[in-house]
């Protein structure tokens, strides 16, 4: 089923999609913010907890699965992306969404993401950027800025940081957002958008470790630096533009809607569902799989 | 007449080789004969060496061969770098290209008298009657007509059938160049005759290979998603998938890599879908992380590893049997994990099948620890009747068991209903981590030991499962081999060699590795006071499995080495008779305790 044919009407309440399980994550941790930016929007989307799968891998935001109420997969570090694709691809009429942290995303399974995106099934992935490795206590991450000192970077970082939004740009992403704790109706607005949105879908948010981070991350101070890009003149419908102002990632924090294709290609599962309806009718059934090695 | 023919033959990559076994192994099949083929090339992907071996017989085909009966060398170099996998003897007729300028009597075959020697102009022949060398391997399968009597006007047919795109100039300079070749060996006929017998085979034949009945099985069994990377020399099986899966609603993910693979894979079992990978040695440890998640996250996943030579990149074109380690314990933590292996290509398919239906009913990874020989190599078998086989799905969860829903709930043998999303109430979180029966995470030492308990305790029926194991030969016998995989198939015939021979010998093949079933080995053992284990491998490592699992009698040893070194039948039952007349006139080293 295509998501973005739900019509907005849902029976449902952010309540619908809260487990019972309490979070393991630090008091004033980004990420509760951002699970409450995602039971707004599943409460938004309409669709009942059994038909949504959510997937992550490791990590303190790969918890966040079990703190649904729909399916979920916390899986091994780095593969939510690779699992999801093959679950969407077996069931496409589930919602299927990916979350993880910026290890998993960009270090571990880094690989995956550019091969996500060319394929482009109908996925939403969901990134919280906190620029440390806050479950094995506050090594140095893909995206921790240059110069940052760490248990694993005593001296300070001689690495640049990756950039998440240049990087998903670059590989064609058709839907790019960015959103922060310290604006849950904004972020769960983009989270909302990002499942309607036919295709991969990729929202990073930028989701404070209030342990390790430094204090100019917290979402104290976010909500101080805070731009929403529609506020700065920005044409979301332009992958230049996008890629223009992605470039402040690690400088300025702008949220919202970086890219949108206003003529979104088709998802992976539109292609196989073409596919299928052209050769299913003239499939033998499986028994006779091995007819063609019959010599005659 | 003779009845079984073993022919061998090398060239370079260009002279067509490997397409003239085919055209041999097509007209055998066509005119009634039992046959197998298997190729084996240098690693070079155009040029470089390459051969094939075919052998025809008026009864079953259980292995390659030993020495060859037929040799052909297109020229010297090639033919000698394939060493033991084209091995000559006393009994060999040889035949090579005359332009090599080697003389009859001073072939480069060390310490080595064919029986007959022949040095053809197959280029010049070539030359005159498709006007290029590139009609060589045709003039070869005129030789072979001519001089053993085999599929002459199948040959023909099969020459009119693969040329017919290419228009009839073709096909006539190839009927010329197979009637040159007819001739020649008419013109100078063997000193003894070796024509073979008129085939007696009846029933309708399938012409296929290792992989090709591996995707097949998956198919018919159910599977719905393939995920996987290229690799030799399992890439078949994910080839055969992209042309079928389609038909049946599902579908394939040629990964970014080994490991992508085996997680969409995962992906669409956590989905409900029968799914599965395939890849070869490498391949496989890159999945190891995730046959773990499968492992504790109970779902069921089918891995092929069609074996190569290892470590590391190893010998990536041949086949070898020293995954079996890595199969049975490649995972970290306290895990059971099933391993299957066939035995030819025919139980490729039996083999695949049962793969699924444990899979399915314990919600485990299975191994299928093919190799490159069974999986590569072209063979006739019997048709396959589909219709004999059960198909299992996983156990899925009733209303009752739905309120509320355990995913993970004990149960009296350890397997757990299971449900997928999209199932109202199923909901549940799978994970890696370790979880009470709700699917919660725990740390809690008291569950994670229930946990593993349960996890390995489903296992307990596997273990009695008899009817994967077999036994040939006489039950009463003193002298035992065991082997699996592609070597069972040698060692099939190494028992017929040797029951001829008037040796008491019985044969234990098993197609489920592990868990060992102890009881169905230690009845075997009863009679037993000499046997070997068979393996192409440095290490002998089923032998040391076996005794991991239990007492293996003081008198039976492993027999292995390394792959591109084939086993032969004759040398199997020559070391199990020396062995056994080594430990007889050695009475003391029988009675012996065990090491």
């Amino acid at each position: 089923m295509d998501t973005t044919a739900i019509s907005s009407a849902s029976t449902f309440a952010s309540k619908d999609f809260k487990s019972d399980l309490k979070p393991i994550w630090c008091p004033g941790c980004g990420d509760f913010g951002v699970l409450q930016a995602i039971y707004r929007a599943l409460a938004a989307v309409g669709r009942p907890p059994h038909e949504i799968a959510f997937i992550s891998g490791i990590g303190c935001s790969s918890r966040i699965p079990g703190y649904t109420t729909a399916y979920g997969f916390n899986s091994v570090h780095g593969r939510a992306l690779p699992i999801a694709q093959g679950l969407k691809l077996a069931r496409p009429e589930l919602l299927v969404l990916v979350a993880g942290g910026d290890g998993d995303g960009f270090s571990i399974g880094g690989g995956h993401v550019a091969h996500a995106i060319r394929r482009n099934d109908d996925l939403t992935y969901i990134v919280m950027d906190n620029k440390t490795y806050g479950l094995t206590k506050g090594q140095l991450s893909p995206t921790s800025p240059k110069g940052s000192r760490s248990v694993t970077s005593a001296y300070g970082s001689l690495e640049n940081p990756v950039n998440p939004l240049m990087y998903v740009l670059a590989y064609g992403a058709s839907f790019v957002a960015q959103g922060t704790p310290a604006d849950i109706p904004g972020l769960s607005a983009m989270i909302e958008e990002a499942i309607r949105f036919p295709g991969f879908a990729f929202v990073n948010v930028q989701s404070p470790c209030v342990t390790y981070g430094e204090e100019g991350q917290q979402i104290k101070a976010h909500k101080a630096v805070m731009k929403k890009l529609e506020t700065v003149g920005h044409d979301a419908t332009s992958r230049i533009q996008a890629l223009d102002k992605a470039q402040t990632y690690g400088q300025e924090l702008l949220t919202g809607v970086f890219f949108r294709d206003p003529n979104p290609p088709p998802t992976l599962g539109a292609l196989v569902k073409q596919r299928h309806e052209a050769l299913m009718p003239k499939a033998a059934p499986r028994e006779r799989i091995l007819d063609s090695f019959v010599q005659h | 007449m003779i009845k079984d023919l073993v022919i061998g033959m090398a060239g370079s990559g260009g002279d067509g080789i490997v397409s003239a076994g085919e055209s041999l192994i097509s007209a055998c099949t066509a005119v009634g004969y039992h046959a197998m083929m298997t190729k084996s090339f240098g690693s070079q992907i155009r040029g470089g060496e390459s051969s094939c071996r075919v052998r025809l017989a008026t009864s079953p085909v259980l292995n390659p061969g030993g020495a060859l009966h037929v040799a052909i060398a297109l020229n010297w170099e090639d033919f000698l770098k394939f060493g033991a996998e084209l091995p000559v003897d006393g009994d060999t007729v040889m035949i090579y290209d005359s332009k090599t300028g080697v003389a009859p009597n001073e072939l480069p075959l060390v310490g080595i008298t064919p029986a007959e020697v022949f040095s053809v102009p197959i280029g010049e022949m070539a030359r005159n009657a498709t006007g290029s060398e590139r009609g060589k391997n045709t003039i070869v399968l005129g030789l072979l007509a001519g001089w053993f009597g085999i599929g002459g006007e199948a040959i023909i047919n099969g020459i009119r059938k693969k040329f017919a795109k290419k228009g009839a100039e073709l096909i006539q300079a190839n009927e010329q160049a197979f009637a040159l070749g007819v001739q020649y060996a008419e013109a100078n006929p063997l000193k003894k005759s070796r024509r073979m017998e008129p085939p007696t085979r009846t029933g309708q034949k399938m012409l296929t290979d290792g992989n090709d009945m591996c995707a097949a099985a998956a198919i018919f069994a159910g599977c719905d998603f393939f995920g996987g990377y290229p690799i030799t020399p399992s890439t078949e099986v994910m080839q055969f998938f992209t042309r079928e899966v389609w038909k049946y609603g599902g579908a394939v993910m040629q990964a970014e890599d080994e490991i992508a693979g085996i997680g969409a894979a995962l992906g669409a079992s956590f989905g409900g879908k029968k799914a599965m990978t395939a890849s070869s040695g490498p391949g496989v440890s890159l999945k190891t992380e995730i046959m773990g998640l499968a492992s504790v996250a109970e779902l069921p996943l089918v891995i092929v590893n069609v074996q190569r030579g290892g470590p590391s990149t190893g010998v990536p074109t041949k086949a070898e049997q020293s995954d079996l380690f890595q199969a049975v314990f490649s995972a970290h933590g306290d895990v059971v994990r099933p391993v299957l292996a066939p035995t030819g290509v025919s139980d490729t398919f039996d083999t695949t099948v049962e793969a699924f239906n444990i899979a399915e009913y314990y919600q485990t990874p299975v191994v299928v620890l093919s190799d490159q020989e069974i999986a590569q190599r072209k063979e006739v078998i019997d048709l396959i009747d589909t219709s004999r086989f059960t198909i299992i799905d996983r156990l899925r969860p009733t209303a009752a068991d739905l309120e509320p829903y355990s995913r993970f709930r004990f149960t009296p043998n350890g397997i757990s209903p299971i449900s997928h999303p999209g199932m109202k109430g199923g909901n549940y979180l799978g994970s890696g981590i370790e979880h009470n029966e709700h699917g919660d995470p725990t740390a809690s030492g008291r569950i994670h030991e229930q946990m593993n308990e349960k996890r390995i305790r489903k296992f307990d029926r596997l273990r009695k499962r008899d009817d994967l194991f077999r036994i040939e030969g006489d039950p009463d016998a003193p002298l035992a081999l065991i082997a699996w995989g592609s070597i069972a198939g040698t060692c099939r015939e190494a028992l017929q060699l040797a029951t001829a021979e008037g040796l008491r010998v019985k044969l234990l093949v098993p197609y489920l590795l592990f868990p060992i079933n102890e009881g169905i080995y230690r009845r075997f053992f009863k009679t037993i006071k000499a046997g070997l284990v068979v393996e192409q491998s440095y290490l002998g490592q089923f032998y040391h499995v076996l005794r991991m699992a239990l007492d293996v009698p003081a008198g039976v040893k492993p027999f292995c080495r390394s792959g591109s070194n084939p086993f032969h039948p004759s040398e199997i039952v020559r070391k199990l008779h020396d062995h056994a007349l080594n430990l007889q006139q050695n009475g003391a080293a029988a009675r012996q305790p065990q090491e």
